[in-house]
């Protein structure tokens, strides 16, 4: 705890008399007595009903889609919801259960593929969706359980190796596997479409209403969605619930206290690979199609991002963490749009880490000045430059133009300069914080210049560096995530 | 049986390079009882290091410096390089997280992972890069044991390796450093309560483990296995599980866990599906897990209730 | 004579070359206090591990109530009636208090996973009957544990605090026999004279059977009916504490021979 809140825990410790319990550094404690405008944004949140809290966001979304009538973000929309689904059901294994399944993607592929077996030409069958999806999630379930049983006495280290090993025998499987020679059969059959996928997938169709538009999916989700939310609450306070947690605090004390360590493992892979079973399938006809390059270790990662930037077993944690990861890509694709939410990102941060201002003008000032010496310097050395108009973009053109050298050989600069951020960035976190302070302008100048220069053009490789870096630095500062609560553990 | 031999004898080349990377998981899971997901991207960087190196002196082609210096230099670079840089990621990366559960540092060793693969493709680009050796040793010379060839890079791997698992053996059994990395690896309180610094210890540990990584990189590059971002991977997960059949923890182990999953992933290759022979070692992984997980070598560790 | 609640029969543990117990027996009868005192290393933790279905014994038998459960895997053990807490408190700590308990309850409750989410009627009802438990349980360690601290994380709790808590919690799982192992250590003389207060209650109130581990010599004179001592694994005394405590074998295994030949 830092000095701050002891200081005042024991102050209102000792404000309600003695022998009251000293352990008062609550969340909303901490707001209340917070300065700025974040606190009050803080307190204004905190003060409304709970259901409002909830309310608010569900209306928002249920407004989008007739506040737009662009597809595109409709689509960001069903891929956002798929993506929640989906960190809903890791939430229950990984989060709650504390097992750490680097496999899950392949129950999301598995029950993709098994929604297209029975509603696609592939074999010609086509089943009703109310027949279809039910089938998915229990066949999805029950491959969760073959893949948990041989797992059940593996924990941690072995347990994450060895799902992921299960995983990527599923992809493997499913793109070598177009051309299946059964032994009762004369020729060969092409079960999964290779590395082509099965397309002309079957829409979803209820009562009639055929799933048509990509909105039609979108209020699905939705519904998909509120239901998760609920059921994640009422299983957090459940039998099973306390059970997994009890089991991820302390597997041996659990044991002890009447929980079966192997039904509560077993049960945690089968209701995860549920859901996600449930989301292929939705995958599946949104997509019309199944194609196994979606269900890669990138998108594993990208869950478990997502789960841990929002903070584990924390369900306002689940829907930020899941819309941070989702949009966020989507924004590095548009350069105006990423530049300026990279400007935002810098600015708060360093308004939140400085909190006074004195500080921040002194900082912001200096790094302008460091621009333009850099910028100085770089004309004095003759080094190649292209002007504003042939790279800026968007309204802050014309002040990036002028504060930002922009090098000819924009790969090979930009790499320097990005080497050199590294090494700055870990010398800095070495140092006092008066050195910090001292040399943060420069490196605010050197990380604008490697994002112009070099990051904002390549979209999907930064993407990645940007959820490296995020899971590095969030396991080492706030392990807890955006909106979990901080663990104690013994050791 | 020819053909038999061939693979095995492939499978004991490539081996040695899984076992270098075996050596670098026990070693760190060892002291730590931490296993480093990201060990693979360090071999990874390695192989670049002695590209870069390689290119840096002229080669493959135009080399300005003899063979039998830039090969010892390739490798001092790799090796160099690949020390460094492991011994960042444990100060920045996991040293925050020593008092913290497994989970953290092991989503923490994916992060590291995933960023210096992305690191390695802004930086050298996606193209990918072969050592191709053939440009300054001259494959043709060897040696035959009946009809199976043996020419000098493989030779030099064999030799390199051995070389290296040597030093390590010596390093680790017969200093004074080596005791206090074994020290730590039995009992960490009991080891600062006898004065032995852990932070230095661990750092030796990581500097050891990915020197080994950057070597077995240059070792792989020199066999012409191609050098992209993604090498790592899977070499890492060989690696893993090389250390895991040789039992985690045992040195001997992993070298012994090296060889055997190079031969065997080489006779797969050769009679059965080369697809398949990626997972040769997954599968063997995993038989390993569920049925002996404490590998050939490997002890088993009680904890007290 | 009725059966004893808790048989153990010639248990014998080894490790590797070490034995940890040599066929050690014990019949605890019910609503019986026993303690078990020897010095470390003796192999009472040993003891209490193998009663629970953590280590399987090489030779031997564990009765409860007539009913053998040797080597059952603890889950087992603690739903069939014995329940533990550990020499240094393992609890949920990044639990609340109420939710620690509640957790121990998962033997004593049927709800399906669906039902709870459904919130159907049994799911509620037993919902409810937990929810009454808690507050029995903690009801029985006064104003200590109650009113706000119910839900507030474990780790939060002082160490007293959370020993009681360890210690309701194994009463939570419905056990009949409690195996306590080292309740007072680490506690001031108050808070020991409570421990020892609490034992005490604990039979007499609610009938528990109970085998104590400890160290602290008042506490085990002031609640034993029994005491059993253990050394190298094996019993060399038995009997009531001044019996025990004045036995020159006991007295040679804590302070040495020539202590012994003082006496």
């Amino acid at each position: 705890m830092s000095d701050d809140t002891q200081r005042d825990e024991a102050a209102q410790a000792s404000s309600r008399g003695i022998g009251t319990d000293e352990w008062v550094a609550q969340h909303e404690q901490r707001i209340a007595t917070s300065t700025g405008p974040l606190g009050a944004i803080g307190r204004w949140w905190l003060g409304l009903p709970r259901g409002f809290q909830w309310i608010i966001p569900l209306a928002i979304a249920l407004l989008i889609p007739f506040a737009t009538s662009n597809d595109y973000i409709i689509r960001i929309g069903v891929n956002l919801g798929l993506f929640l689904l989906l960190v809903i059901g890791l939430n229950l294994t990984v989060g709650y259960a504390g097992l750490l399944d680097l496999g899950f993607v392949a129950f999301y592929g598995f029950g993709a593929y098994m929604y297209a077996f029975v509603a696609s030409p592939q074999f010609g069958i086509h089943w009703p969706t109310w027949l279809a999806i039910p089938m998915v999630i229990i066949v999805t379930g029950l491959f969760g359980l073959a893949l948990g049983t041989p797992s059940r006495r593996l924990s941690g280290d072995y347990l994450a190796i060895a799902t992921l090993f299960f995983g990527q025998m599923f992809l493997v499987l499913a793109v070598s596997s177009d051309a299946v020679q059964f032994p009762w059969m004369d020729e060969p059959i092409d079960v999964t479409g290779g590395a082509n996928g099965i397309t002309n997938v079957d829409p979803f169709a209820f009562f009639g209403f055929t799933f048509s538009s990509v909105t039609s999916y979108y209020f699905l989700l939705l519904g998909l969605i509120v239901v998760g939310v609920v059921a994640t609450l009422r299983i957090h306070s459940s039998r099973q619930g306390l059970a997994w947690r009890a089991m991820g605090e302390d597997a041996l004390a659990a044991q002890h206290m009447t929980i079966p360590p192997v039904r509560m493992k077993l049960l945690a892979f089968a209701v995860g690979a549920a859901v996600a079973g449930l989301a292929g399938s939705v995958f599946a006809s949104v997509q019309l199609g199944v194609f196994p390059s979606t269900f890669k270790l990138p998108l594993l990662i990208m869950l478990y991002a997502a789960l841990i930037l929002g903070g584990m077993g924390s369900v306002p944690g689940l829907v930020v963490g899941a819309i941070i990861m989702v949009v966020l890509p989507e924004v590095l694709r548009f350069p105006d749009y990423s530049n300026w939410l990279f400007f935002i990102v810098l600015i708060l941060g360093v308004v939140m880490t400085l909190k006074r201002w004195k500080p921040i003008l002194a900082v912001f000032a200096a790094t302008t000045a460091i621009g333009f010496a850099a910028n100085g310097i770089f004309l004095a050395l003759g080094v190649p430059y292209l002007t504003t108009a042939e790279w800026a973009e968007g309204p802050l053109a014309p002040v990036l133009g002028a504060w930002v050298f922009m090098p000819e050989d924009r790969t090979l600069y930009g790499n320097i300069a990005f080497v050199v951020l590294l090494f700055a960035i870990a010398w800095m976190t070495t140092r006092s914080h008066r050195t910090r302070l001292i040399a943060l302008p420069f490196v605010l100048w050197l990380a604008v210049f490697t994002w112009e220069v070099r990051l904002l053009i390549e979209p999907s490789v930064t993407r990645q560096l940007l959820i490296g870096a995020l899971l590095i630095i969030l396991m080492a500062t706030r392990p807890q995530g955006l909106f979990g609560k901080p663990r104690v553990e013994v050791l | 049986m020819e053909y038999f031999g061939e693979q095995v004898v492939n499978g004991l080349i490539v081996g040695g390079v899984y076992a270098l990377i075996a050596l670098g998981y026990t070693l760190i899971y060892g002291v730590l009882q931490f296993l480093n997901l990201a060990h693979g991207e360090l071999y990874m960087m390695g192989a670049f290091f002695g590209f870069f190196a390689m290119i840096a002196l002229g080669g493959p082609s135009a080399a300005v410096v003899p063979v039998w210096i830039m090969i010892p230099v390739m490798f001092l670079v790799a090796m160099g390089g690949g020390a460094a840089l492991g011994v960042a990621v444990e100060r920045f990366a996991y040293r925050p997280l020593r008092k913290s559960r497994r989970l953290a540092a092991l989503i923490s060793a994916l992060g590291v992972s995933l960023f210096l693969q992305s690191a390695a493709l802004l930086l050298f680009g996606a193209r990918v890069r072969l050592y191709d050796t053939g440009q300054f040793i001259d494959l043709t010379s060897g040696f035959s044991i009946g009809s199976i060839r043996i020419d000098v890079t493989e030779i030099m791997v064999v030799v390199g390796s051995l070389l290296l698992m040597t030093i390590l053996w010596f390093l680790v059994n017969r200093t004074q450093q080596g005791r206090a990395m074994r020290a730590v690896a039995v009992d960490q309180d009991a080891a600062v309560m006898n004065g032995i610094d852990i932070d230095r210890v661990i750092v030796i540990t990581f500097a050891l483990a990915s020197g080994l990584a950057g070597a077995a990189g240059v070792m792989s590059g020199l066999l012409l296995f191609p050098v992209d971002q993604y090498m790592g991977i899977f070499a890492g997960l060989k690696g893993f599980t090389a250390a895991v059949v040789g039992g985690i923890g045992s040195i001997p182990g992993a070298m012994i866990g090296g060889f055997i999953i190079g031969v065997v992933e080489a006779l797969a290759t050769g009679y059965l599906n080369p697809t398949y022979a990626d997972f040769i070692a997954f599968l063997i992984l995993v038989l390993v897990l569920l049925i002996k997980p404490t590998g050939i070598m490997g002890k088993k560790v009680m904890a007290k209730v | 004579m009725s059966t004893p609640a808790l048989s153990l029969i010639d248990l014998t543990k080894r490790f590797g070359g070490l034995t940890s117990l040599d066929h050690f027996s014990l019949d605890v009868a019910t609503s019986e206090v026993v303690s078990v005192i020897g010095p470390n290393g003796a192999g009472k933790t040993t003891l209490f591990n193998v009663i629970t279905g953590v280590y399987k014994p090489e030779e031997g038998k564990v009765l409860l109530n007539g009913v053998d459960l040797t080597g059952m895997s603890p889950e087992k053990v603690a739903q069939r009636g014995i329940a533990r807490t550990f020499q240094n408190v393992r609890l949920f700590l990044n639990l609340t208090v109420r939710e620690n308990i509640k957790a121990a309850m998962y033997g004593r409750t049927k709800a399906s996973l669906l039902e709870s989410v459904l919130r159907t009627r049994r799911a509620k009802s037993e919902d409810k009957e937990n929810e009454e438990r808690v507050l029995d349980v903690l009801s029985f360690f006064g104003t200590r544990l109650q009113g706000y601290r119910l839900d507030q994380p474990a780790y939060s709790l002082s160490y007293a605090n959370r020993r009681r808590l360890e210690i309701a919690r194994a009463m939570a799982t419905g056990a009949q026999v409690l195996l306590l192992d080292e309740p007072a250590a680490g506690m001031n003389p108050a808070e020991t004279k409570e421990i020892a207060e609490i034992i005490s209650r604990l039979r007499a109130e609610r009938g528990y059977t109970i085998v104590v581990i400890e160290h602290d010599m008042h506490v085990v004179e002031g609640i034993s009916d029994r005491v059993i001592a253990l050394d190298h694994g094996v019993e060399i005394a038995s009997g009531s504490f001044d019996q025990v405590a004045t036995d020159p074998a006991v007295i040679e295994a804590y302070l040495g021979r020539g202590a012994a030949a003082r006496k």
